[in-house]
């Protein structure tokens, strides 16, 4: 086994094991925590694919805002701070059923699929010619710009929701 | 370094970003005008969608340009630009009393109304997973929040936060999807996964696996069977023009996106996935119907009803072939006159039973045609429309899927239509009925009906009745289309 095969299966648990701490805390709190967990370790990943700008917008953006966010809004709701979710309910058995399956299924059809990967070498210089690309006409100028319609929407949409009535 | 300046053809999306601008437009309005004249916010965006709608029509000179493997204004984002500022304009009409009725904020009402639209709009002129993705989420997180944005009522509360937890779940299928795809294809652009299911071979698992997730992901969009749990609770708590709305846009912009990630990218696969549609057509068409026959209230009636359409629309999608493709196009476009102005009449009720229930039921529509004709005599046409009775635009929308999916060869999926279509008629002759042949109560509120309200009935009544005895253009305007898209 290589280095980068141990350090894969590790970051795996850590990325797993903080998700299904996530489904399965009674606690919000813990539940959270147990996200930034399964947040980093898909940092990981992305540092193992040799992509470390997306490792870094991962932790800064995932971890950095979204989990702390969340973590935030638990603390400062003081029900939810001390309350004891109940993560089961009377449908558990269906849902396992069919989420058993579903994976089933597809860990069945993509195991077998001959996966095809590129042999070329990430640039040096990746993170000048993303943020190029990022604005280029040629490439990802419109779903960025549309992708700030979407913040706009969703402002919009978390004031009104959170606004005093 | 050498940077140079975005060289963009704006023209190509000039209908999204009237629609776009409309939007802010109204959003800082809303903050300089007086609470009473809030009410002006509707005209600014009607003409706003009324523009872009124009533009559509203008833009459409059948050369299909395209901005960078990002987007298309193609006859194909075009004709259902249409079909989308047709259920806009519908329902920025049947809002004017309504909102101040119930009490929604008019300013976020209107500036979400928009930008949903838009979002719609991106979606059907997408030519990239990514823009898809991006438009889908712009629609979709628009409408949860126009679906609870009645504070004053639980339910609507808890139609928006179904209809966000279950969107969220199916946007992960979506892109899950997506994921796969782009893992074989090596891109995002619909022409080059095109061009990768064309590369010969076996098809590769991945894309198979890829748009199996993908179908189930804008089947919950759409509402097809058994991706529909949501939709009844969803349609019956939300206001009810937001229900109009939705109950046409969100489909149209799915099936829009369907269409062209099948029809167009997976278009040599076929015949992998046509059974897949016919079945789920099948399924959609009986269960929505079955379910509708059951239903007292008429929001949840209505609600299985469009599960039941979107599976006679995707008949026309399983036809795979450009008749049932121009015939998806004249389902839907007639489907947005028919389906809004049923809920306009709902909200008209809401009026003058106000005390009773909120015009919802079957009760409160017992006698409609003694107090207020004119709105029965819509309602019959709509109600006949949908169940699919000739000389109206739903039979004609009807004979088209269902003949091009004979010349497909599933010959079975049109007996399952029509046996269908007889079933679905016990329901909505039920609501004729009970307007024209029970004694009803007297009016408790002896109100008049909002003009706004009334012109946007009589529009959507005149145009299903046109489209029926008259389709000509707009049945010549979807084939030209249909080639725009499946290259004719």
């Amino acid at each position: 086994m290589t280095v980068s095969q141990v350090v894969f299966i590790l970051l795996s648990i850590a990325a797993l094991g903080g998700a299904l701490g996530v489904v399965f805390a009674r606690n919000l709190f813990r539940a959270a925590l147990a996200l930034v967990l399964s947040f980093v370790g898909v940092a990981g990943f992305y540092v193992l694919l040799e992509a470390e700008f997306l490792a870094m917008v991962q932790i800064l953006v995932y971890v950095g805002a979204i989990a702390i966010l969340i973590i935030f809004a638990i603390m400062l709701s003081r029900r939810m701070m001390s309350s004891e979710t109940q993560p089961w309910n009377e449908q558990w058995v269906g849902a396992v059923v069919v989420a058993a399956a579903l994976f089933a299924a597809l860990v069945f059809i993509l195991s077998r699929v001959d996966w095809p990967a590129t042999e070329a070498q990430v640039p040096a210089d990746s993170i000048s010619q993303l943020g190029q690309a990022l604005v280029s006409p040629d490439f990802y100028v419109l779903p960025f710009e549309v992708a700030s319609v979407l913040l706009l929407v969703a402002l919009v949409g978390a004031v009104i929701i959170a606004r005093e009535q | 370094m050498e940077i140079s300046l975005p060289t963009f053809d704006f023209l190509v999306v000039a209908p999204e970003i009237v629609v776009l601008i409309t939007a802010l437009l109204v959003m800082v309005v809303d903050m300089v005008i007086g609470r009473e004249q809030k009410g002006r916010l509707a005209w600014v965006a009607l003409v706003g969608v009324l523009a872009a709608g124009a533009l559509s029509y203008y833009l459409w000179d059948g050369s299909d340009p395209a901005l960078h493997d990002m987007l298309a204004a193609d006859g194909y984002a075009l004709f259902l630009n249409l079909a989308i500022l047709v259920a806009a304009a519908l329902a920025i009409l049947f809002s004017l009393e309504y909102t101040g009725r119930v009490g929604l904020a008019q300013g976020e009402y209107y500036t979400l109304l928009l930008l949903s639209t838009a979002g719609m709009m991106l979606m059907a002129a997408a030519i990239n997973l990514m823009t898809i993705f991006l438009a889908l989420e712009i629609l979709s997180i628009s409408l949860y929040v126009l679906v609870g944005l009645n504070r004053a009522e639980r339910r609507s509360a808890e139609a928006a936060l179904k209809y966000f937890v279950l969107g969220a779940f199916a946007s992960g299928f979506l892109l899950y999807g997506m994921a796969l795809i782009y893992g074989q294809a090596g891109t995002t652009s619909l022409a080059g996964i095109r061009a990768a299911v064309q590369a010969g071979g076996e098809p590769s698992a991945l894309l198979l696996v890829g748009l199996g997730l993908m179908i189930a992901g804008f089947g919950f969009k759409v509402a097809l069977v058994p991706f529909q749990m949501w939709t009844p609770d969803v349609y019956q708590g939300a206001p009810t023009s937001v229900t109009a709305f939705m109950s046409v846009g969100a489909k149209v912009a799915g099936f829009a996106a369907l269409g062209r990630v099948a029809l167009y990218a997976f278009g040599d696969l076929q015949g992998d996935w046509r059974w897949v549609l016919a079945v789920l057509s099948a399924l959609t068409m009986t269960v929505g119907n079955l379910a509708a026959l059951r239903q007292a209230n008429l929001k949840r009636m209505l609600a299985y009803s469009s599960i039941a359409h979107a599976g006679y629309a995707l008949a026309g999608l399983a036809a795979g072939n450009a008749q049932g493709t121009s015939g998806l196009l004249f389902y839907l476009f007639a489907y947005a006159f028919m389906n809004a102005g049923a809920f306009a009449i709902i909200i008209a009720a809401g009026r003058f039973e106000g005390a009773t229930g909120g015009g919802e039921t079957l009760d409160d529509f017992a006698g409609l045609a003694a107090r207020k004709p004119g709105l029965a005599v819509a309602m019959a046409l709509f109600m006949l429309s949908l169940a699919g009775v000739p000389p109206l635009a739903g039979f004609l929308a009807k004979l088209y899927v269902f003949g091009a999916a004979v010349r497909g060869g599933l010959i079975w999926l049109a007996v399952f239509g029509v046996v269908n279509s007889v079933i679905s008629a016990y329901y909505y002759l039920r609501v004729v009925v009970s307007m024209y042949m029970r004694e009803g109560r007297p009016a408790a509120v002896p109100a008049p009906v909002c003009a706004g309200l009334q012109v946007g009935v009589a529009l959507a009544a005149v145009a299903i009745v046109l489209l029926g005895l008259w389709p000509g253009p707009i049945v010549d305007l979807a084939r030209v289309a249909a080639l725009a898209l499946l290259g004719g």
